[in-house]
C-alpha cells in the first residue's frame, strides 16, 4: 500500500471511530505539521503547542474530510487557522516584546550563522508569505497544495513564494545563479 | 531546483522535528482522552439535572402513584434490588479474578 492508500485507509478507520487510526496519523504527520509551525511562528514551543491543538481540533473534524484529501495540506490549514489566531491574540505582548528587542544592541550581521540568518529573516516576512514560504520551499509543497491549506488563491501564493524566496536569499547573501 | 534553493533546503531542515516523537504522540492523546472525558462528563451532567427536574415537575403526580403501589410492590421491590445488587457484586468479583489470572 503506498502512503497516499495508507493515509485514506487510516482517515476511513478514523471517521469510523477509530482513536488507533487517528493515532497512526498523528504519528505519521507530526513531522511535517510540527516543521511546518516552527517555521510560520518561529517560537519551537509555541509551535508545538499549537500542532496539539490542530490534532485535538481535527479529530472531531476528520469526518469533514473528503475522500482523497491530503490530510498532511488538511493538517497544515488547520494549523494556520490556528497560527494566525494565536498571533491575533498575542498581538500586546509582541508589540512589548518588539519595543524591548529593538533597545537591544543588535548583533553585527557577520556574526550571525545562516540558521538564525534565515530565522531572522522569516521572522520579517508577512504571515501568508512566511506560511506560503514554510510550505513550498521547506516542505515541498505544490503551489496548488499550498493554495488550497492556506485558502489563499493561486497566484497570491506563486507570488508569496517568489517575494519571500527572494527576501531570504538577500538575507543569506546567496546570488540565484541557475544551474 | 537551483544550489540557492538547495541551500534554503538545508538550512530549513536544521529545524525538522524527529521523524518519531512518541511523547508528542502521547501528549496528543492523553489530551484528546481528557477531553472526551470531560464532554461524557458533562453529557451525564446534563442528563443527571435533565432527570432530576423531570421528577421534580412530575412529583405532584407521581407521588400518590407510587404512595398506592408502594406497599403492594415492596415485597418484590426488595427481593429485585438484593438480586440486582448479588449480580453486580460477583460479577466484579468474577471480572477481578480474571484480571489477576491474566
Amino acid at each position: 500500500m503506498n502512503l497516499q492508500g495508507l493515509d485514506e485507509s487510516l482517515v476511513a478507520a478514523a471517521q469510523a471511530g477509530s482513536s488507533e487510526a487517528f493515532s497512526r496519523l498523528v504519528e505519521r504527520h507530526q513531522q511535517a505539521l510540527r516543521a511546518f509551525l516552527r517555521r510560520a511562528c518561529g517560537d519551537w514551543a509555541l509551535a508545538d503547542d499549537l500542532a496539539q491543538e490542530t490534532f485535538l481540533a481535527a479529530w472531531p473534524r476528520i469526518g469533514r474530510l473528503k475522500a482523497g484529501a491530503s490530510v498532511r495540506a488538511w493538517l497544515c490549514g488547520i494549523a494556520y487557522r490556528k497560527h494566525l489566531t494565536a498571533r491575533r491574540s498575542a498581538g500586546r505582548s509582541r508589540a512589548r516584546d518588539a519595543a524591548y528587542e529593538a533597545e537591544r544592541t543588535s548583533p553585527a550581521p557577520g556574526a550571525l550563522d545562516d540558521r538564525l540568518a534565515l530565522e531572522t529573516a522569516m521572522a520579517e516576512l508577512p504571515a501568508d508569505q512566511r506560511a506560503c514560504v514554510a510550505l513550498c520551499l521547506a516542505a515541498d509543497f505544490s503551489h496548488a497544495e499550498a493554495a488550497e491549506a492556506l485558502d489563499l488563491p493561486l497566484g497570491t501564493v506563486k507570488s508569496h513564494v517568489a517575494r519571500g524566496r527572494a527576501r531570504l536569499l538577500v538575507a543569506l547573501g546567496v546570488t540565484d545563479d541557475p544551474c | 531546483m537551483t544550489p540557492a534553493d538547495d541551500r534554503l533546503k538545508a538550512l530549513f531542515a536544521q529545524s525538522q522535528p524527529p521523524a518519531r516523537d512518541p511523547a508528542f504522540q502521547a501528549a496528543v492523546l492523553e489530551r484528546l482522552a481528557r477531553r472526551r472525558w470531560l464532554q461524557d462528563l458533562a453529557f451525564l451532567a446534563g442528563l443527571s439535572a435533565v432527570g432530576a427536574l423531570a421528577l421534580w415537575a412530575l412529583w405532584p403526580v407521581l407521588q400518590p402513584v407510587l404512595k398506592a403501589v408502594s406497599g403492594p410492590l415492596a415485597p418484590g421491590a426488595a427481593a429485585l434490588a438484593a438480586a440486582l445488587s448479588a449480580v453486580a457484586i460477583l460479577g466484579g468479583l468474577g471480572d477481578r479474578a480474571h484480571a489477576v489470572e491474566s
